[in-house]
C-alpha cells in the first residue's frame, strides 16, 4: 500500500512541475503542440524509470558512506558522496544515448519528430531532480523504481495538459507584455492549484 | 581543433584527474568541518527538547557542545530493551549517528532506539529526563522530532519538531516554540497505571479545563498533521517501554 | 567573437577593465536580455527556494558563483576541448563548480544547506549555466566570459529575489525573517497561504514577467 501511495503521491501531489517547477525549461521553449509535447513526455517516463532505479544502485554500492564495503572491509569508511552530483549526471547522459539509440533503431519516425529534445533531456532539471530527490530520502530499491515512473508519468501528464492548454490559447487575445512565457506562468500557476485537490487522498 | 582519438582520450583522461583531484582535495580539507556541522546540528536538536531553543541560538558552536558533552549522555536499545554496544557494522555505537528516519522504514522489533539521558553536568546518574528520538509522518511527507520524558517515565518535560514538507501556517505549525510548549508536564499514564493516549485535540484554544492532563491544545487547520503527531508520540512511547522497565530508575511518582 | 585578427603596426590600446562593451556583458542581461524573462531560461530550479528571501540569497550567490568560475574555464579550455565531447566536458566542468559550492555549504552554513538541498545540485542542470557556455564561453576570452557569466548570473539572481521578496512579504509578513508589518504596527496582517505554495511563485513571476516585457516591450511570438 505504501508503494502505491508514493506513486500517487509523486504523480498528483509532488508532481515534478507543479511543486517543484521542475523540467519546465526544454518544454517551455520548444512545445507548443500536443504532439511533440507527446513525444517528449513518453521519453522522459522512459528515461526516469530507468535512471533513478540505476542511481540508487550508483548510490547504493558505490557512492555512499561504507557503500564499497563488498570490495572488502578496508574500504568501510570511505565516503564518496561528493562525486554524486557528476555521477549521477553521468549515469543520465548515457541512459539518454541509450534511449535515443533505441528509438532511433525502432521508430524512426519518432525519432525524426523528437529532434534535438532527446539530448536536452539530459539536461533537463525533472531528471537530475528526481534521483537526487531519491537519494535524499533515502528510498529503498522498490521505492526508487515507482518514485521514478510516478515522476515522469506526473511531468507526462503536466506537460500533455499545458500543450493542449497553449494550442487553444491561440485563438485568445493575451495582452503583448503576457504573450509566450507569461500568461503560461499563470497557467501552470492555476493548474497547479487544481493538482493540489489531490492532497490526502491515501489507499 | 585537434580531433584524434588519442588526442580525445588523453583530454578526457587528464581532465577527470584534475577535476576528480579538486574535488577529493576539497572534500579532505572540508570533511572535518562538515562531520562538525552535522553533529552540531542534531545536538542542538537534542538539547532543544529539554532547553528553549532561543537560548541554544545564541550559544556559540564550541559552548553547545561543552554542555552536551557535560549533561547528555546517550546509549542505543532494541526493542527488547536490551543496550546494543555495536552497530550492524561492528563498530562501537554512537547513539548520535543512528539514522531514525532508515530504522523507521524497518520492522519495530528489529529497530534501534537511541536514548540520550539529561542529567546533572558531570553526573551521570542523576538523570533528570530522558530524550528519546521520534519519526512518523505527517500530511504531507515525514515529520520527527525530541520527546524529553522526566524521570517519572510519564510526564513531557519538552518538545521538539521537525517538518519536511508539511503546509505552512497549519501542520509547520509544529515547529513554533508555543506549539511545542503545549506538551509540557502533560502525561501518558493514568491514576490507575494504564497507559492512554496523548493527544492534541482538533480544536485550537480548548480551554484547560477541558483538555486534561492526557490532551493537547490543537492546531486549527492542521488537523491531519496533529494525527500524524499523536501516532508518532505515542508509538515510540510505546516502544520504549521494554528499555524503561530494564534500565529506567522510576522517579517520583512511581508507576505500576 | 574574438577579434584578435592581424597585429597592426600600431599595437591596438589595451582594453579598459570596465569599457562600454565590457559594461554592456554585465548591463545587459539584467534588463534587455535577461535570461529568464526574455531568453526563457532558468525558469526550473529555483523557484521551489523563493518561498524566503534568506535561501533565494544563497542561491542567488550559488548560481553566480558556477557562472563565474565555470565560464572562466571553459573559455580557458576553449583552444584545447575536443568537439566531440564538448557537451560532456561542460556538464563535468559546471558539475564540478557545483559540488564545491556545495560542499562548502555543507561545512560551514548547515541550516542553509539543509533548507537547499537538492536544488545546489540542479543548478547543474540550470539552462541559463549551460546555454552561456555554449552562447560565449567557448567563442571569447577569459575575463570577458567571466563579465558574461557575472551579468547573466545577476540578471538571473534579482529576478528570484524578486519573486522571493514577494512570496516572504504575502506569504508570511516577514523578510529575511525579519516580521515587518510588525514593526510598523500593523498588528493583524493576514499571511496569504497561497504566495507561500508553489502557485503563488509562478504567479508572481508571470506579473513580473509581464511587468518587465511590458516596459522593454518585446513581445513573444
Amino acid at each position: 500500500m505504501d508503494l502505491i501511495n508514493l506513486g500517487i503521491k509523486s504523480i498528483f501531489i509532488e508532481n515534478m512541475v507543479f511543486a517543484y517547477f521542475l523540467g519546465m525549461c526544454s518544454f517551455l521553449a520548444v512545445s507548443k503542440k500536443v504532439s511533440t509535447a507527446f513525444g517528449l513526455g513518453i521519453a522522459v517516463v522512459f528515461v526516469l524509470t530507468i535512471t533513478v532505479p540505476m542511481n540508487w544502485l550508483l548510490n547504493e554500492y558505490i557512492l555512499n558512506e561504507g557503500a564499497l564495503t563488498w570490495l572488502g572491509p578496508k574500504f568501510a569508511t570511505i565516503d564518496l558522496t561528493f562525486l554524486r552530483f557528476i555521477m549521477f549526471i553521468a549515469i543520465i547522459a548515457a541512459m539518454v544515448q541509450l534511449v535515443e539509440m533505441m528509438i532511433e533503431k525502432f521508430s524512426p519516425s519518432l525519432y525524426g519528430s523528437l529532434g534535438i529534445f532527446l539530448p536536452l533531456i539530459a539536461v533537463n532539471c525533472a531528471i537530475l531532480g528526481s534521483s537526487l530527490f531519491m537519494a535524499q530520502r533515502d528510498y529503498t530499491i522498490a521505492e526508487a523504481s515507482v518514485f521514478g515512473f510516478g515522476s515522469g508519468f506526473g511531468f507526462f501528464l503536466a506537460i500533455i495538459a499545458l500543450a493542449a492548454i497553449r494550442e487553444k490559447l491561440k485563438y485568445s487575445n493575451v495582452p503583448d507584455g503576457l504573450k509566450g512565457l507569461g500568461i503560461t506562468m499563470f497557467i501552470t500557476g492555476l493548474m497547479g492549484l487544481a493538482f493540489m485537490s489531490f492532497m490526502g487522498i491515501s489507499i | 581543433m585537434q580531433q584524434s582519438n588519442t588526442y580525445i582520450i588523453a583530454f578526457s583522461l587528464i581532465l577527470t584527474a584534475v577535476l576528480g583531484g579538486l574535488l577529493s582535495g576539497v572534500s579532505q580539507v572540508l570533511g572535518p568541518a562538515q562531520k562538525k556541522a552535522q553533529d552540531l546540528d542534531t545536538k542542538k536538536q537534542i538539547l532543544g527538547a529539554v532547553m528553549p531553543m532561543a537560548d541554544i541560538k545564541q550559544m556559540e558552536p564550541e559552548a553547545i557542545l561543552e554542555l552536551y558533552s557535560q549533561v547528555i549522555s546517550s546509549v542505543v536499545a532494541d526493542y527488547q530493551g536490551n543496550i546494543l554496544t555495536t552497530n550492524e557494522k561492528g563498530e562501537s555505537m554512537v547513539a548520535e549517528n543512528v539514522n531514525i528516519e532508515k530504522n523507521y522504514k524497518k520492522p519495530v522489533e528489529e529497530r534501534q532506539y537511541p536514548v540520550f539521558k539529561y542529567h546533572k553536568p558531570g553526573q551521570v546518574d542523576n538523570v533528570e529526563a530522558y530524550i528519546l528520538p521520534v519519526f512518523g509522518a505527517g500530511l504531507w511527507d515525514a515529520i520527527w522530532g525530541f520527546m524529553a520524558i522526566n524521570t517519572d517515565l510519564n510526564s513531557v518535560r519538552g518538545i521538539t519538531f521537525s517538518h519536511r514538507g508539511e503546509t505552512p501556517g497549519l501542520g509547520a505549525r509544529i515547529t513554533e516554540g508555543g506549539v511545542q510548549a503545549r506538551y509540557k508536564d502533560k502525561t501518558f499514564v493514568d491514576q490507575n497505571g494504564s497507559i492512554v493516549s496523548l493527544d492534541m485535540v482538533k480544536r485550537e484554544n480548548t480551554p484547560e479545563s477541558e483538555l486534561g492532563p492526557h490532551k493537547v491544545d490543537g492546531m486549527s487547520g492542521a488537523t491531519l498533521t496533529a494525527n500524524g503527531v499523536n501516532a508518532m508520540l505515542n508509538n515510540y512511547y510505546g516502544y520504549y517501554q521494554n528499555y524503561f522497565d530494564k534500565h529506567a530508575k522510576k522517579g517520583a511518582m512511581a508507576i505500576n | 567573437m574574438s577579434t584578435e585578427t592581424l597585429e597592426a603596426p600600431l599595437a591596438k590600446p589595451k582594453e579598459a577593465l570596465l569599457s562600454k562593451r565590457r559594461k554592456k556583458f554585465i548591463t545587459d542581461p539584467l534588463n534587455d536580455d535577461n535570461p529568464v524573462t526574455v531568453q526563457v531560461l532558468g525558469i526550473c530550479s529555483a523557484l521551489a527556494v523563493t518561498t524566503q528571501m534568506k535561501p533565494t540569497m544563497v542561491m542567488a550567490i550559488s548560481v553566480v558563483f558556477v557562472m563565474v568560475f565555470s565560464n572562466l574555464l571553459i573559455s580557458l579550455m576553449r583552444n584545447l576541448i575536443p568537439g566531440r565531447v564538448r557537451i560532456i566536458v561542460q556538464l563535468a566542468v559546471v558539475a564540478t563548480m557545483v559540488t564545491l559550492v556545495n560542499e562548502v555549504l555543507k561545512a560551514y552554513a548547515f541550516d542553509m544547506y539543509k533548507e537547499l538541498a537538492v536544488f545546489i545540485g540542479l543548478i547543474i542542470t540550470n539552462c541559463i549555466v549551460m546555454g552561456r557556455l555554449e552562447a560565449f564561453a567557448l567563442a571569447n576570452k577569459p575575463y570577458d566570459s567571466a563579465l558574461d557569466g557575472l551579468g547573466s548570473g545577476l540578471g538571473y539572481s534579482w529576478i528570484i529575489l524578486a519573486v522571493a521578496f514577494f512570496r516572504e512579504i504575502w506569504g508570511s509578513g516577514k523578510v529575511f525573517g525579519y516580521p515587518v508589518f510588525e514593526a510598523i504596527g500593523f498588528e493583524n496582517f493576514q499571511a496569504n497561504g497561497l504566495m507561500v505554495s508553489p502557485v503563488g511563485a509562478f504567479i508572481v513571476l508571470g506579473i513580473i514577467i509581464w511587468v518587465q516585457r511590458t516596459k522593454t516591450g518585446y513581445v513573444e511570438h
